[in-house]
């Protein structure tokens, strides 16, 4: 059986990866570039991590350490994931054409 | 805002009697009549105006403010992407006078291959188009690139301050 927990927060490691690549990019521009735009841009991924963060963090946390909250969490791991696939997919387009 | 522009078309007792009309019920039918033919006007509004009506704002009547979905696009282009301010350069160094790729290397110092990496990428975004030529044809502004100059010297300016 898939552990779609685990394949979730892999998914979230990814996104934290692809986002570090991205605010790299941001804050390099942003560093000649003095606007509302590139801050904007900053602070956008700046959430984007702290969103996957958050999302590592619980997984860490309370899911390992609550067996109660670990089988509720198990219910709709699959739906977690979706989610998080589906920001990993759009991150790295982000990131191919911010590299380009 | 509605008034204003059923003055332009009725005259003021036409304008007077369609007043009161309009401030009456729904309900009668040659109200409903005057709507159809008033409201056209004043939503078709941007159809029906000619172009260059009003040239004295901007100059030959082009746009004197840039257009928002280009903006977006330019900002992204050189904000959002890696080497973004470089691609920047190249537009502002190829605004007045037309350059092939070796020149633009030269004037800004740049690596000959980085150089025609960017314009390739400026050229798939429509920003700059090469002169049919061939072997070192030089590269210019796209028209709506020149139609929107203002967006790319407002980057300018701000990459200038640093």
């Amino acid at each position: 059986m898939v552990d779609f927990m685990l394949a979730a927060v892999v998914a979230a490691f990814l996104n934290i990866g692809l986002l570090l690549v991205t605010i790299g990019t941001y804050v390099q521009n942003m560093r000649v570039i003095r606007s509302y735009y590139t801050s904007g841009l900053v602070l956008v991924a700046a959430l984007l991590m702290i969103q996957n963060i958050v999302i590592v963090t619980f997984w860490f946390t309370l899911y390992m350490d609550d067996k109660a909250l670990m089988m509720s969490a198990d219910m709709v791991a699959h739906y977690l994931f979706v989610i998080n696939v589906i920001q990993t997919i759009g991150l790295s387009i982000l990131v191919w054409i911010t590299r380009r | 805002m509605f008034y204003l522009e059923v003055q332009n078309y009725l005259p003021n007792d036409v304008l007077k009697r369609t007043q009161k009309e309009f401030f009456i019920s729904n309900t009668n039918r040659e109200q409903s009549v005057f709507r159809a033919i008033v409201i056209f006007p004043v939503f078709s509004f941007p159809k029906i105006t000619p172009k260059n009506l009003f040239s004295f704002l901007g100059t030959n009547g082009e746009r004197s403010r840039p257009d928002p979905r280009f903006k977006m696009i330019l900002w992204f282009i050189i904000a959002g992407t890696k080497g973004g301010v470089n691609r920047a350069k190249i537009l502002n160094l190829i605004k007045d006078t037309p350059m092939n790729a070796n020149k633009i290397a030269t004037v800004l110092n740049l690596d000959h291959k980085t150089i025609t990496h960017h314009v390739r990428i400026l050229s798939k975004n429509d920003l700059v188009v090469k002169a049919p030529k061939g072997y070192g044809a030089e590269y210019q502004l796209t028209k709506i690139m020149k139609d929107n100059l203002n967006v790319l010297d407002e980057i300018m300016r701000k990459i200038g301050t640093k």
